[in-house]
């Protein structure tokens, strides 16, 4: 015991001096590229979006790289862009350490990342103290950008929009004659801040237009169970006739498999942001028909670019774009890219200058414009989609880009 | 065999004793040494995953009583500091209370749980811990799920929190020599070696185990709180998470448990190796706590230390042959 | 809320009973016996869980044949497990922190694996069946939860003739009841100890195929099913078998009805105040409880 006592200090020197080659930072060489972060969930909860999202931050890469790179006035030459890629593991703490390692001892120019809220969040903090933009294309809760933080930006519109555009949808449904006037919602939302705002912007819309719509219930539930048989009944017992909910990818199907097997039904159905997800359709087959999504982006949009977008994007992964992640994150590595050009140099702040004034034409997000609003994050609108039997996705609000009529109310089993 | 054993001379044992303390004077000198802000981050990191780690060997260790439960402790501690701060205390006044506060959760908690023998107390501990995370993730007072940020107006100085960490490590593994070589101590190793033994010897063992679990407690909650000043951001399902209860459990197994020096290996081990591991290799690192795991149980208990012992004495051996 | 609102609640928590009954026996049988916490449990639940899952996509064939097969394979692993770790598996009085740890170093390897192997995202077993329901009236079954449900009745009841009705299971009982009055009448320990539990994870893989057959499953699958297989056996008592069916009806009844007076967010809180509650007020479980009763009656 004593001896023990007596050589652990040794030992531990020892092994700290072993273990510092591990540690040690490697010596600068000189500027052939420029370094970009990217910290994306690939394992965990969150894998499959994160997925899609570096899928398409990689496709913006290869495609900037394969013109020669990104051409740097101070430098008078062309760079290519080299990715430092982390996987997060859907782990907050994780996140937040990989980002601080990014932008500290790899030394990027920017980061992007963050798919979803609570690793965004995460995340974040770092962009201002090590004063590095960082880009997320994946977290939309507004209490990201509403700290007065001059670094921090996002390609997604914020959720509380969403919310409002979902209850402009289902109005908009009424005014059709689809819908009956004044029915009941039943709302069973993430307990998280992005499930807050959906639900701030519905009742919003619904304090905006009286008489159109009730809430009945307004329950939160934890992401990433297994057994919602108890909200189930609970939404059951509400006897609601419509039922909205916002939730992850996993959550989602869990929900919407249980809702199948509890032999429930409602006139409309959506699960916020969720819908057409290709993992969804494997899961439950038919059981998804008819949930419409209130989505950032649709493959199915009119925009030269989008088509394009989608033809490059089915030859490098061969499939094609699943839902709206890849092509917020494509955008946002393009603009990063040309406020890099427009900076002129590889200078964080003039390129987080750049990101807050510069505006990127052609964009795939709807409206074809992409432009950072004063808190950094954008304003652009949403598309409602609803899917359709046979594995069909249809854009059925805005009207004009509308490519199938609105099913409502969803046809009984 | 054991003939050849040195007589500790007066100049041996103050070099061994002098080896922590040149330890400190060394790391002491890294941010100075300018090699990095990431380097810095994984050496705090480090500190704190030591301070928790010794924390809990001496209730786990010396007493033998293992809770898996330490997160709750962690995420108060965080939450604490993270309350405090965005209410304009400063931060080492909320690391203090943090301490405090932790040590008042661990007697609430260890009042009742303490009466359990073996399993049935480390799954009580699981219990308390998931429950008072799903409680936080439910509290709109600190932010529920969305989690809480500190908003800190002053500029981020990683020194500052280096050296925290630093203090925070080597006051913690003082306060873990002082329990070990005092009558506390003694009467923690006894309840350890047989508990009932050690109360019909006139040691109540109940309250020492809540003055073990309150001192552990008490550490690991200002951990928290450092943790939580520095990366800005805490969240339930991070702090309270149950893989924070298991990585605090690790630690010191896999340094050695019920050794003072063992935790400390053990946390730096996995400081070092999370950071590592999770930037390169992030598909194994659970197999690789798994097998580590599992081979120290099977063939060396004693965590990395006992294989040193281990080690030193066939050297020894080979040598004397 | 009508009656027929509370029936259907009623009904959806015994099904869920049956499942989580299912679900701790497998390590209420390991535990009784060799007194080790199989924190690996949640490991084997996952696997059984993708094991079902290759049955039913390369074989084409349905999963409750998956479950059956499950039994051998997993005895089998479970034999393979004790041989090789056996070292660190004591049969022993006490529960061992050791033995905690080394199955839950286990547990971390076989969740990595999962995620080599199958990868991180969700899977399921999908059949026609899984969305069919039955109706009776107003009351709705979800023809996969009756399925699951009469599994796991099967499964249990097969256990019960395995304890009650074979040598093997009566020296399990033995075993349980004193480890030294055994080996002074002959009941070989080690032998025992080894498919007693090559037994527990055969329970454990079949009930996490029909927990599949339920819910998606990760290779985190296990977790949440852990900590409730806790919550049942202790509030059953560790060492006893009607206990773990009456551990199931009180968790389910509780998570199910419990939504009706608390936000949902907090359910799972509640799972976990019963536990603690139970550990400290019935040290034994319901059933020892009810034990103590019978022997002062």
């Amino acid at each position: 015991m004593i001896s023990l006592l007596s050589s652990s200090p040794r030992a531990l020197l020892v092994a700290v001096i072993a273990a510092s080659p591990l540690l040690w930072p490697l010596p600068a060489k000189a500027q052939s590229d420029i370094p970009v972060g990217v910290i994306m969930p690939i394992t965990g909860r969150e894998a499959r979006p994160g997925q899609y999202q570096r899928e398409g931050i990689e496709l913006a890469i290869k495609q900037i790289n394969d013109g020669g790179g990104i051409f740097v006035k101070s430098l008078n030459k062309k760079l290519p862009i080299r990715e430092v890629f982390y996987d997060d593991g859907s782990d907050q703490a994780r996140s937040a350490s990989l980002a601080e390692r990014a932008m500290s001892s790899d030394n990027v120019v920017a980061v992007i990342g963050g798919y979803s809220t609570v690793l965004g969040e995460a995340e974040s903090v770092m962009a201002d103290r090590y004063q590095t933009p960082w880009i997320t294309p994946g977290s939309a809760a507004s209490s990201i950008f509403s700290k007065g933080y001059q670094y921090t930006f996002g390609t997604l519109s914020s959720v509380e929009n969403l919310g409002y555009t979902t209850g402009q949808f289902l109005g908009w449904l009424v005014d059709q004659g689809k819908l009956k006037k004044g029915l009941k919602i039943a709302l069973a939302v993430e307990n998280t801040d992005h499930g807050v705002d959906y639900v701030n912007g519905i009742q919003k819309w619904i304090g905006e237009h009286a008489g159109y719509f009730t809430i009945v219930l307004n329950e939160k539930f934890e992401l990433g169970g297994t057994d919602f048989s108890g909200l189930l009944q609970k939404i059951k017992t509400a006897h609601a006739d419509i039922f909205l909910s916002d939730a992850h990818l996993q959550d989602y199907v869990t929900m919407q498999r249980q809702y199948l097997q509890a032999g429930m039904y409602h006139q409309m159905i959506s699960y916020g942001a969720r819908g057409p997800e290709a993992d969804a359709r494997k899961a439950l087959g038919p059981g998804i028909d008819y949930i419409f999504a209130g989505i950032w982006w649709s493959k199915d949009l009119g925009y030269a670019q989008v088509k394009k977008f989608n033809t490059d994007y089915t030859a490098a992964y061969n499939r094609p774009p699943d839902s709206w992640y890849a092509a917020t994150a494509y955008d946002a590595m393009r603009t990063l890219a040309q406020s890099i050009e427009k900076a002129g140099s590889l200078k964080k702040d003039t390129i987080r200058d750049q990101l807050r004034s510069g505006e990127l034409r052609g964009s795939l997000l709807p409206g074809q414009t992409l432009k950072f609003g004063k808190t950094g994050q954008v304003a652009n609108a949403f598309v409602i989609v609803q899917n359709k039997p046979d594995g069909k996705i249809d854009i059925v609000f805005p009207s004009d880009a509308a490519t199938g009529p609105a099913i409502a109310p969803k046809p009984q089993n | 065999m054991s003939g050849s054993a040195q007589p500790a001379g007066g100049l041996q044992r103050i070099l061994r004793a002098a080896l922590p303390v040149l330890l400190l004077i060394v790391l002491a000198c890294v941010p100075a040494a300018n090699l990095g802000a990431n380097f810095t981050k994984v050496l705090f990191l480090t500190f704190l995953a030591v301070s928790a780690s010794v924390a809990w060997n001496i209730l786990g260790g010396f007493a033998g009583q293992a809770s898996f439960g330490f997160a709750v402790f962690y995420g108060l501690g965080a939450y604490t500091t993270a309350v405090g701060m965005n209410a304009g205390l400063g931060p080492y006044l909320t690391y203090l209370i943090a301490a405090v506060l932790a040590a008042v959760a661990s007697l609430l908690i260890g009042l009742p749980t303490f009466r359990l023998r073996g399993p049935y107390f480390a799954i009580a501990t699981i219990g308390v811990s998931e429950a008072v995370r799903v409680i936080m993730t439910n509290l709109q007072f600190t932010g529920g799920a969305s989690g809480c940020r500190i908003t800190e107006r002053v500029p981020f100085r990683q020194a500052d929190h280096y050296y925290t960490g630093l203090a925070l490590a080597a006051i913690a593994v003082c306060i873990s020599m002082l329990v070990r070589n005092s009558r506390f101590g003694l009467a923690l190793r006894a309840i350890h070696d047989d508990q009932d033994a050690a109360s019909d010897s006139g040691v109540n063992p109940y309250l020492h185990k809540i003055a073990a679990h309150a001192i552990a407690a008490a550490i690991t909650g200002a951990t928290g709180g450092v943790y939580a000043r520095y990366s800005a951001f805490i969240s339930p399902d991070g702090v309270f998470a149950f893989q924070r209860s298991v990585a605090i459990v690790l630690m010191p197994i896999i340094g050695g448990v019920n050794t003072i020096w063992g935790p400390v290996a053990g946390g730096g081990v996995y400081g070092v190796i999370e950071e590592e591991l999770t930037a390169r290799f992030p598909e194994f690192h659970l197999l690789l706590y798994g097998m580590l795991l599992i081979l120290i149980i099977l063939f060396e208990p004693g965590g990395l230390l006992g294989l040193l012992v281990r080690l030193r004495r066939l050297a020894r051996r080979w040598r004397a042959a | 809320m009508t009656a027929v609102d509370y029936l259907n609640l009623l009904i959806a928590a015994l099904l869920l009973a049956g499942t989580y009954a299912a679900m701790a026996v497998g390590m209420t049988v390991i535990y009784g016996v060799m007194k080790i916490v199989n924190l690996a449990h949640a490991g084997f639940l996952m696997l059984g869980a993708y094991f079902v899952y290759e049955v039913h996509e390369r074989a084409g064939w349905p999963p409750l044949v998956g479950v059956a097969l499950a039994f051998p394979a997993f005895f089998a692993f479970g034999l393979l497990i004790h041989w090789l770790l056996g070292r660190g598996i004591p049969v022993s009085d006490e529960p061992t922190l050791a033995s905690l740890m080394l199955m839950f170093g286990l547990w971390l390897a076989l969740q990595n694996l999962g995620y080599l192997v199958w990868g991180t995202s969700d899977r399921s077993i999908l059949t026609p069946m899984t969305f069919a329901t039955l109706r009776f009236g107003e009351i709705t079954i979800p023809k996969i939860g009756m399925v699951v449900f009469v599994s796991a009745l099967v499964s249990l009841g097969a256990l019960e003739f395995i304890l009650h009705r074979t040598w093997f299971g009566r020296s399990i009982r033995a075993l349980i009841q004193n480890r030294y009055a055994c080996r002074i009448v002959g009941v070989p320990v080690q032998k025992t100890a080894r498919l007693t539990f090559g037994l527990g994870v055969a329970f454990s893989g079949a009930a996490g195929g029909l927990l599949g057959m339920l819910y998606p499953f990760s290779p985190d699958f296990g977790r949440p099913f852990l900590l409730r297989s806790f919550v049942i056996i202790v509030l059953g008592g560790l060492e006893s078998f009607s206990g773990v069916f009456l551990g199931a009806l009180i968790l389910a009844l509780t998570e199910t009805f419990s939504i009706l007076f608390i936000p949902t967010g907090y359910q799972p809180a509640i799972s976990f105040g019963l536990l603690v509650v139970a550990l400290i007020v019935l040290p034994g479980g319901i059933a020892g409880l009810l034990e103590r009763k019978r022997r002062l009656a």
